[in-house]
């Protein structure tokens, strides 16, 4: 309980000192002949007021794809985004208000997913910066569940996107090198928990909508073994990013 | 050949420039400036500087960040406090993506209770400690009537993910399905109920079943 007021009264802390962080807020002037505000962000909640032609309205932050505002009045709520597009600045310049990330040449992807490693189940997550349009860099960190082993994993490496104009489905091809460490869940431990690997890959993303994607990967690793064999396990793994 | 081309080309270049000669002394008219009448200075000195328009940036506060207390029920057990923290990203007003880490400390299993020499968990497995990732949609968005003159905004969500249970000194593969309702007090702050389930397999009491550890957790988050 002491623990749950802690982190209350750090959140409370945390909050004041972003609200007290001052800065300068968009006014924009309504050019349509009107701007529809709503009590909540989303298509559902109702109307609760009506700004007219040539008003100004302050916007506070956004959430989603719905944007706080206040009326010259004082009234606030909430504007649909396709509605604020359509706003100028009081110099006459269009609202800027960001354009969705373009998902060919986005630059970052951050997702998450479930997969199979060596007939184990595995919880991955990734990072990915793209290079270029076709070249990304990827940080993968994943965990795999055996039945006498949990491996961590991560690996770093470069993917390349055949054709990424192809929205709806494009195949992709990588490699890239990581470490893995090795908890046993039951004895006798293995002979080394730690691990480099490298891997090559083969791919296939999508676009679903606004910034959402999913991603399908096979890989085939190599882990360096102190042994006379390397093991040399595959991987499936599915999932779904959100990129920016 | 290309010796004698080029030295026609220079002798070319040569005279070209040689006629600029014959025009000195002459003003070229692009060069005439108007004169100002002289003894009266101009009213206005011009001095235009550029003006740079900085438009401020809309903040986006699409992260919610927080805590969470509540009681998880481990399958053979029983009903323990659990705590944790909880982060989300909404991607759009109905999806999001969500994060949980948590713990609680299990009890003792009805065999103990009854033999309490026979140990079935060490005290260091006892402890439960998960994370997981989830996907969560907003099934049913509104408002929350409180009297006459206030509303909240609410929604009922859905979760679905993947994660890791470390429970008796393993980690076990879970899948995590949970409902829960968020309840938005200001526009930054959000109550939440959850009902969430943590499955996994497990071989712990002598025979491998799926274990169904329930949780009913109360959180309270904020908006970034």
């Amino acid at each position: 309980m002491r623990r749950l007021l802690a982190l209350l009264l750090l959140l409370q802390a945390l909050y004041v000192g972003t609200a007290q962080a001052k800065h300068a807020l968009v006014q924009l002037v309504v050019t349509q002949p009107y701007l529809e505000m709503r009590s909540g962000p989303g298509r559902g909640y109702p109307v609760v007021y009506v700004v007219e032609r040539d008003e100004i309205v302050t916007v506070l932050y956004s959430r989603t794809d719905w944007y706080r505002v206040r009326a010259a009045g004082g009234q606030e709520g909430w504007a649909r985004r396709a509605d604020l597009t359509r706003t100028e600045l009081t110099s006459g310049e269009p609202a800027p208000i960001p354009p969705y990330p373009d998902f060919v040449t986005h630059r970052w992807e951050l997702g998450a997913g479930y997969g199979v490693f060596n007939h184990e189940n595995l919880v991955t997550i990734w990072g990915d910066f793209g290079l270029t349009d076709s070249l990304d860099a990827e940080l993968v960190v994943q965990q795999a569940f055996g039945t006498i082993d949990n491996r961590y994993m991560t690996t770093l490496g470069l993917r390349h996107t055949f054709i990424p104009e192809w929205k709806w489905i494009s195949p992709t091809a990588g490699l890239g090198f990581g470490y893995q460490y090795v908890k046993d869940r039951e004895p006798p431990a293995a002979l080394q928990n730690s691990n480099q690997m490298a891997y090559v890959s083969l791919g296939v993303r999508g676009f679903i909508a606004q910034r959402f994607m999913w991603r399908a990967d096979w890989r085939k690793y190599v882990v360096f073994t102190n042994q006379n064999q390397n093991e040399e396990p595959d991987e499936w793994k599915v999932g779904l990013a959100v990129f920016f | 050949m290309e010796s004698r081309l080029s030295s026609v080309l220079l002798a070319a270049v040569a005279l070209l420039s040689g006629c600029s000669w014959f025009h000195r002394g002459e003003q070229a008219p692009a060069e005439v400036v108007a004169e100002e009448p002289q003894g009266e200075p101009s009213v206005v000195e011009p001095q235009v500087t550029r003006r740079d328009v900085k438009t401020p940036k809309i903040k986006a506060k699409d992260f919610e960040i927080g805590g969470y207390y509540g009681a998880l029920s481990i399958q053979d057990f029983g009903v323990n406090p659990v705590y944790g923290v909880r982060a989300a990203y909404h991607v759009t007003e109905d999806i999001f993506l969500e994060g949980f880490v948590g713990r609680s400390k299990a009890g003792t299993t009805s065999l103990e209770d009854v033999f309490p020499e026979i140990t079935v968990v060490s005290p260091s497995g006892r402890y439960f400690t998960y994370y997981d990732i989830d996907l969560g949609y907003n099934i049913l968005p509104g408002e929350i009537f409180l009297g006459r003159g206030r509303a909240f905004n609410s929604a009922l969500y859905a979760t679905f993910g993947v994660g890791d249970v470390h429970f008796a000194n393993q980690d076990h593969f879970a899948l995590n399905f949970g409902v829960g309702e968020r309840l938005l007090i200001t526009d930054w702050l959000a109550l939440h109920l959850d009902v969430r389930d943590h499955v996994f397999e497990t071989d712990l009491t002598g025979r491998t079943k799926n274990v169904d550890n329930i949780e009913a957790i109360f959180g309270l988050t904020a908006y970034y």
